[in-house]
Parts: C-alpha cells; structure tokens; sequence
C-alpha cells in the first residue's frame, strides 16, 4: 500500500522531481529513467537524449557475452588467451590498454597467459577493467553484440567498438547509451528476455559486486544501503558520470535506475551529483 | 603402441586415430602456407593422456611438454580435451629454445596459443608453423615483456647469432609480422622418432 501512495505521489507531482534533478544537475545534461516493480511506475527525463556511454557499455558486454554462452558459442569456463592487442575501428592499427588507465590490473599481469571467461565477465564489471572489455568485445564480435542488444530490445544503446580506442574517440566515434536503452537493458537481463535463469543469475550475481559504489549505492540511507543489494555499472570519464542498474531494497520489489550525466570539462559532472539524483528518486519512491 | 625412448609418451600415426582426431590433425595432408607454398602436415604425433603428464614431462632441463599445448577456446574442440595429440617436432623445437634459455640465463616464457595450434585452431588461416609444432611465440624473457621493435628485435638477433637456421619473424603491424611478441620457427620441420610405424 505504502508504495502505491508514493506511485500517487510522484504521479500527481511529476514536475516537481523534474526540478529537483535540473537543480542537482545544473550546468550538465542529464538523462534519468527509472521503473518500479512494487508500483510499476516508469518515470524519465530526457530518456531518450543520447550520452557518451563510458564504461556502462560494458553491462551491454555482459549481455552480449551470456546470450552467445546460452547459444552455446562458449562456456562460463572456457579459457582465454590474454593479449594486450586491438585495432582501432579507424585505420585498423593496433593499440594497447594502458595499464596506468585501467582500473584493474589483475588482468594485465596475466598477459601471455589465459584466464576464464567467467573471470574476465567479472572483472569486466566489478573492476571496470578496460583490457577484459576489449577481449570479451574481439571475441563476441561487434556484429553479434549488436545484433544480441537489438534482439532484446535493447534500442537505447549503441556498442560500436572496444574501450580505450583513442583514434575512435578523437573522430568522435563512441559508443553511445541513453537512459531508456540502460533501462531496458537491465530489464532484459533480471526478466530473463531470451536468456536462460542461469545467465541471468550469474549476470545479477557479477552486477551486485560492483566495487565502484559511489553512485546510485551512495544515494541510500546508509542503514537501508547496508541491507540492500544494488547491481549496477558505473560510467565515468572526464566529462561523463553515469550509473545504472537494480536497487533490492529490503522487503520490497526491486526498482531500475539509470542516471545519465555529462557536461563540458570546465562542469564537469560527478559520482556525488549522481547519488544525490539517486536519493532524490529514493526518497520520492520509498520514503515519502 | 611403441614408447618414446626416453619420454613416457607413445608415438601415434596419425592416420590411425579416430576420426574426430583425423579431422582435426589432418595427418600427413598437404597445406599452402601464407606464401602459396603447399607444404605437408605432419603425420606422428605424441600422445598426451592428461594436463598432469604434461606438467610432468620435461622435453629439455628448462621446457615441459605443457608450454606447448597451452591453447585456449580457439582450439578445436576435440583438442581441448584430453587425449591431446603433438607432432614429435615438439622436442626439437624444445632443443632450439633451451640453446637459448641457457644463453640468457632467464625464463623465456611462451605465450598461450603460441605453442602448437591444429590445424583447426581458429586463429591460423593459413598453413602457419605452429601446427608442425615448431614455432614458439615467446611474449616475456625474465621479467621483460617483448611488445615493443627494439626488444623484438634485439631477441631476435640473439637467437639467430645462436641458432642460424632458426626464423624470427620480422617486427611490423601488419599480417605476417608480429609486434608484441617473439615469434621463432624451425620451419616447417618433421620428426619421426625411431620408434614410430613405419610409413607405407
């Protein structure tokens, strides 16, 4: 019941979350999409504005990389060679991860070595590591990640290339999300659209120890975020903050989240802003 | 099956393994290399029963059997498992790199993949030496990473001062060279241990 009168809530007052975000995220673009399934609320703002994706296209790797484990192409298990090596989506040149600008280095002292790709899944997320993203993506295929985010639904996400491919990014080709594509990609892996219950708990499962918890996580109340399980993914680069993902709050249906911020370099947006959208939303479906 | 001399490993004929392994190995078939060159599979192979034989089996003082068959899931899928099947030229590969082991004084490390691939391997387009087991791709020395011309290249000279009839392949980006490792080949050598079958 207490849910349903936060649904009326927001419903009646639409506007009045819309400028607490604005005023939270003043000087950035922002984009929020949220739905609830206690109430079955769906909310947006600039839903479907698109963003830089930074490192949140890696939860669309994810998805990627279990459809074609459902499919049978490999297994959790099957094993890796690690090699520090991509080409560029310009000129087709070679380019390294730098180990100074990844998160994880985990990974890359396994160079020369093979690793699980249920490790490198993991890794991907929680850690952020860009060398397990570009492996994964030269392995999955861009053409078959594509074509699995387009089976799902999946419309608000564009995954064109590996992370970390300067001459990409200097031609200002990125790969893009908007928050109604984030949305809809968490929908796809917790409703299990086309996925197995396996590839969806263990995708879940590898989304809840995300260790970079300074966005949506923080905008809890700390005694309800130490009860709480989020599973999400984060984006950050220096003019993009992003978060996105699942909040199973204690004692209730899980709501999905996608917090979408970026701005110039001089404004740049941050972790902090996000949390505080992530409260503001918190608060209006939960607490009041 | 007859045993090696002094390897706990017996000595197949390729020609006489099941047909999943035929498939796969293609004994004795012919393969044009990168060049258009058609050059002749080998058809004797080791057979290894498990990882544990592998780790165990020294082919030189400072190579085990297992640095070559370090594959991941571009193999085929027949050779991910165990029994796993080598050409004999394996242990002369083994031979040429200890000669370099010993010089450096250091482990010379050998990438996976970078050992023997079947021909079914999923990364060789081409009638590469690696599926006579004579290539070795070597990434790091001690604790020195070869991913750049200058290590490269100084690896290189260093094996061929050594080594003269060994082939490094030259540093570049494109296909045909390598640029983040050592890659080392006897060329496309064949070795039939004396207790193998005799060919018809």
């Amino acid at each position: 019941m207490e849910s349903t009168d936060n649904a009326a809530k927001i419903a009646a007052s639409p506007e009045d979350l819309q400028w607490k975000i604005e005023e939270i995220g003043s000087g950035c673009e922002v984009g929020v999409a949220f739905f609830d399934y206690a109430t079955q609320l769906q909310w947006s703002y600039q839903a479907h504005r698109w963003f830089h994706a930074a490192s949140t296209i890696k939860a669309a790797v994810l998805l990627a990389l279990f459809k074609a484990i459902d499919e049978g192409r490999f297994t959790i298990d099957s094993r890796l060679h690690i090699r520090n090596r991509f080409l560029s989506v310009v000129d087709g040149e070679p380019y390294r991860i730098s180990p100074d600008r990844d998160a994880d280095s985990k990974i890359h002292a396994a160079v020369g070595k093979t690793m699980r790709l249920g490790e490198l899944a993991l890794q991907m997320i929680v850690s952020s590591s860009n060398l397990a993203t570009n492996l994964l993506v030269d392995l999955i295929g861009i053409d078959k990640a594509q074509q699995c985010i387009a089976d799902l639904g999946c419309g608000g996400i564009e995954l064109i290339r590996g992370v970390e491919d300067g001459k990409a990014f200097e031609a200002s080709i990125n790969n893009r999300v908007t928050a109604d594509g984030l949305l809809q990609l968490f929908r796809a892996i917790y409703e299990r659209r086309n996925l197995s219950r396996e590839s969806s708990d263990r995708m879940m499962e590898i989304l809840s120890r995300q260790e970079f918890n300074s966005g949506i996580p923080a905008g809890l109340p700390s005694p309800i975020r130490d009860q709480s399980r989020i599973a999400h993914k984060t984006g950050d680069i220096s003019t993009v903050a992003h978060d996105a993902g699942l909040v199973f709050l204690p004692d209730r249906k899980p709501y999905l989240l996608a917090i979408l911020m970026e701005a110039g370099e001089e404004n740049s947006p941050t972790q902090d802003k996000v949390a505080k959208i992530s409260e503001a939303i918190y608060q209006r479906l939960v607490s009041a | 099956m007859p045993e090696a001399a002094s390897l706990p490993l017996n000595v197949v004929d390729g020609l006489n393994l099941e047909e999943k392994y035929r498939k796969t190995l293609r004994p004795g078939e012919l393969l044009q290399d990168r060049e258009g060159k058609t050059r002749r599979l080998p058809r004797f192979f080791y057979e290894v029963n498990s990882w544990d034989t592998a780790r165990k089996t020294e082919l030189s003082p400072h190579f085990a059997l297992w640095e070559f068959i370090n594959t991941d899931l571009h193999e085929a899928e027949v050779l991910r498992r165990f029994p796993r099947y080598i050409p004999c030229a394996v242990a002369a590969l083994a031979a040429a790199l200890e000669v370099l082991r010993v010089h450096l004084g250091t482990v010379v490390h050998i990438s996976a993949n970078g050992g023997y691939r079947s021909p079914g391997h999923r990364i060789s387009g081409h009638g590469s030496t690696h599926h006579w087991a004579t290539a070795a791709n070597i990434y790091r020395i001690g604790d020195e990473y070869i991913d750049g011309e200058e290590k490269i290249q100084k690896y290189a000279d260093v094996a061929c001062k050594l080594l003269p009839a060994i082939w490094p392949r030259p540093f570049g980006r494109q296909i045909g060279f390598a640029d983040d490792h050592l890659h080392l080949d006897l060329g496309y050598s064949v070795v039939i241990p004396r207790e193998a079958d005799g060919e018809e």
